[in-house]
């Protein structure tokens, strides 16, 4: 229990750390960070599967993609002038979510799950066989997305004659 | 068996879809070949699972536990429809090498209209109805990109989306009747809603029941949305014969026909299909008597011949209805093409400047005459069949509830049904050479197209023994299709009914008012102002542009809340979430 | 307030989705509001994987988190392509500047 607060602290101040500060590179490395904490929190939840995947995933490959995407997009220093008045964002913030926490509080004490639950390949390929199809388009369009817009190419259109 | 042809012919077809893009513009005898490989293989499926048809012959995909089985049940009506959109489709295709010969971006036709074909046997097929609802959208959307396929052309484009917009405003209602089926019966199957309609409560019921009547009204282009289809009319002819006149338009009729058994019950419910046929014949009669542009008459005039399926499917003659379908599919599909060939050939669809076209296409002219005289319902060929049937089936349900005048009005209909049949036959393929065009006669892929098709009109009537076997295999029409033996015995009730000579002498009449209209100059006169309002199509353009116009002025004037800035659309979102909640938590 | 460990879960849930809430609602440059995202989204994913331990149905919870860290990955790759390429073309990361689809 100690070391489900400290974690919890210590992922809540890699967030905020990585909102907070000015240079991109810093804010990826917290998010890495925050990542690799949720990743452990996660496992001690008793969801090792998730917990490998969200570590690899998040704390490596995203952080990665954005040292990468930086790297060429450039450090850039610009006014720290918020378009939304802190306060107001501050409130709204605050609002929704003591809500969203006030909704869930009940759920929190229900009932324990039924019988013995079925293993995780079950759950995903069986009962879950369409997300895993989406899945994989998204995938697959998300790929093409990103190539598409990398690419600098620039292909000739046919002339377009009108027709009879 | 059956489980198989289901999924090959929908497979095949759009299998030839994805090739065809990925084939690329760069090669289009290879486009053109393969579409039309694909399509004959699609039209073999589709008439190959005829013989196969039967209420156990289900294909079911499993697709995890929350939409329930995809399932396909081939049975009479649907495979009866499915032969038909594939044989038609494959002959608009080899129609469409030569009408399209030339054009660009042939992949992205060719890839549609075997996207909709696929589409289109899937909706027939299907006995889920979120499936159904999925296929029905495809076919709007194929629709859609097929009209605006000239997008260079801005009356193309905005035919195209208002066929988008009108057709979509029914799926909607679709879409509402399956999500109300699923609360009540906990999943989507049709058949098993058809065994047992009592399972929504009696409040429900006439809800799903004209929700179904407005989506079918919408897409097949029934009063008051039928000002759709005469602008869909910028698509290319092959186009405007599949998908406008021979397939998608009859999906509403589908839809009635297939839920008729249980929606007959609904009081008021056939009144008002009835009404809805009658008032889109006449309506659409009138409206093609004054036009001037070819595809324009002959869209009114499938508006009007669909408005005789509705009028069958309220007065219950099923069979009636169907048979009409399947007459109507093949003359019409027959007409479009040939009015196409014309079109090609000469580069105008003004028919004040056609005329005495005849002499120079001689084959159009046979095939076009041989379609027309199927749309008057002259003797022999398949119109007059189906459509005496509609008829007698309109008069028996007139004399139980009353609604003779309806009957009357149909007739009337039928009469003016060949007044501008013969008008049209006369303006462009006789008189004097208006306009002095030169037309070449059909080229070979058209006259490969046209001929089967003046053949069937021949003698599909022919088939109407097989064809009652195939719909009495659809267990919901037990006991709607008349107490007769076979086929044979209707078509001899229509040569023996009286009201065969009636509606043989109003259709004379009809096609005398032409031969005689120096004479009837005066009686045109008079008729002047109806006349006009006709060609205003009776105000429902002026309705379209008014709702069209007073929607964008709210659009822009909404505008001003979209600054493009995410700290601000942010804080909207945030400010609904909010509401959202506070909603939830203080249950206001 | 329970003290049990779903309630520690709970806080951190939702500190994780004020904290991303508050980053979109409030930072300027185009790579910090996907960061932003990224703590939304690892919000997301330990709010799942609490309501399945919660239950008792921890493979389940944890099916719907796999699906939430492909989508946000997605949208993380996708972008960053495309702040890439609006650092190329318009010259700037200020999502203040990048307003011409309002026009």
């Amino acid at each position: 229990m100690m070391w489900h607060v400290l974690i919890v602290v210590g992922m809540v101040v890699c967030a905020i750390q990585a909102i907070r500060v000015q240079r991109l590179l810093i804010s990826a490395l917290w998010l890495a960070g925050c990542s690799a904490l949720v990743a452990l929190l996660v496992y001690l939840l008793g969801a090792p599967e998730i917990a490998v995947i969200e570590l690899s995933v998040g704390a490596g490959l995203v952080t990665v993609l954005f040292v990468f995407a930086i790297n060429i997009a450039g450090e850039e220093s610009l006014v720290v002038q918020k378009f939304i008045p802190a306060p107001l964002a501050w409130l709204l913030v605050a609002l929704s979510v003591f809500l969203l926490g006030w909704l869930t509080l009940p759920g929190l004490s229900a009932a324990a799950g039924s019988l013995a639950q079925p293993d995780f390949t079950r759950v995903l390929w069986v009962d879950r066989q369409m997300d895993m199809m989406l899945q994989t388009v998204l995938i697959f369009s998300g790929t093409l997305g990103m190539i598409g817009l990398l690419s600098d190419s620039k292909k000739p259109h046919p002339p377009k004659e009108k027709s009879a | 068996m059956a489980a198989f042809l289901i999924a090959y012919t929908i497979g095949v077809v759009w299998l030839g879809a994805v090739l065809l893009m990925v084939v690329g513009d760069q090669r289009p005898r290879l486009q053109h070949a393969l579409a039309v490989a694909s399509a004959l293989a699609a039209a073999a499926g589709g008439v190959a699972m005829l013989f196969y048809a039967g209420a156990g012959a289900t294909l079911a995909l499993p697709v995890g536990g929350v939409f329930g089985d995809f399932t396909f049940v081939a049975d009479g009506l649907g495979v009866f429809l499915a032969a038909v959109a594939t044989v038609v489709g494959s002959l608009a295709v080899i129609f469409s090498v030569d009408y399209m010969q030339g054009e660009h971006q042939l992949g992205r036709y060719y890839a549609l209209v075997l996207f909709f074909i696929g589409a289109m046997v899937g909706l027939v097929l299907t006995s889920s109805l979120l499936l159904m609802f999925v296929f029905w959208e495809i076919t709007a959307l194929c629709s859609y990109a097929l009209i605006s396929f000239y997008n260079d052309d801005p009356k193309a484009v905005a035919g195209g989306m208002k066929a988008l917009i009108i057709t979509q405003l029914g799926g909607i209602g679709l879409l509402a009747g399956a999500l109300l089926l699923y609360t009540y019966q906990h999943n989507y199957d049709i058949q098993v809603f058809l065994a047992n309609p009592g399972v929504l409560p009696a409040q429900v019921l006439p809800w799903v029941a004209f929700g179904c009547l407005a989506a079918a009204a919408a897409k097949s282009a029934q009063f008051p949305f039928q000002t759709w289809l005469p602008d869909a009319m910028e698509a290319p002819t092959p186009i405007s014969a599949l998908i406008h006149a021979a397939t998608m338009v009859n999906a509403g009729v589908y839809l009635l026909v297939r839920f008729y058994p249980a929606f007959a019950e609904v009081p008021g419910w056939r009144e008002a299909v009835v009404l809805v046929g009658m008032i889109s014949a006449l309506m659409a009669a009138v409206m093609a008597l004054v036009a001037n542009d070819l595809k324009r008459v002959l869209a009114y005039s499938t508006v009007s011949q669909l408005g005789y399926m509705v009028f069958a499917v309220g007065a219950g003659g099923i069979y009636a209805s169907q048979f009409h379908l399947l007459s109507h599919a093949v003359f019409k599909a027959l007409l479009f093409l040939s009015a196409g060939a014309v079109i090609h050939a000469v580069g105008t669809r003004d028919m004040r400047q056609m005329g005495a076209l005849g002499k120079q296409m001689p084959l159009v002219r046979s095939v076009f005459v041989i379609g027309a005289l199927a749309l008057m319902g002259i003797p022999i060929l398949n119109g007059f069949w189906s459509k005496e049937l509609v008829l007698e089936a309109g008069l028996a349900f007139g004399e139980e509830h009353g609604m003779l005048w309806a009957y009357g009005l149909m007739l009337v209909g039928a009469g003016v049904t060949a007044l501008y049949t013969a008008r049209t036959i006369w303006m462009v393929f006789f008189g004097s050479n208006r306009g002095h065009l030169h037309g070449h006669d059909a080229g070979p892929a058209m006259r490969v197209a046209l001929i089967p098709l003046a053949l069937g009109t021949l003698t599909t009537w022919l088939l109407a023994d097989p064809f009652l076997r195939l719909l009495e295999t659809v267990p919901s029409f037990h006991g709607l299709l008349g107490e007769v033996e076979s086929g044979w015995e209707l078509l001899l009730e229509v040569v023996k009914a009286p009201a065969t000579l009636l509606a043989l002498a109003v259709i004379g009449l009809g096609v005398a008012a032409w031969q005689w209209r120096e004479k009837l100059r005066g009686l045109e006169f008079t008729l002047r102002g109806p006349a006009r309002a006709a060609e205003a199509s009776f105000g429902f353009e002026a309705i379209n542009r008014t709702i069209v116009s007073r929607v964008q002025a709210g659009a822009e004037a909404l505008r001003a809340t979209q600054t493009g800035l995410l700290n601000w659309n942010l804080l909207g979102l945030v400010t609904g979430l909010v509401i959202v909640l506070l909603y939830l938590v203080l249950g206001w | 307030m329970t003290f049990s460990i779903s309630g520690v879960i709970l806080i951190a849930v939702l500190a994780l989705l004020a904290v991303g809430i508050y980053g979109l609602l409030a930072v300027r440059n185009l790579i910090k509001v996907i960061v932003a995202l990224q703590i939304l989204a690892k919000g997301a994913v330990l709010a799942l994987v609490l309501a399945g331990y919660v239950r008792g149905e921890a493979n389940l919870g944890q099916s719907m988190a796999l699906t939430v860290i492909v989508a946000d990955t997605i949208v993380a790759v996708v972008g960053m392509a495309l702040a890439v390429q609006i650092r190329r073309h318009v010259g700037t990361l200020d999502i203040q500047a990048l307003t011409t689809l309002r026009r």
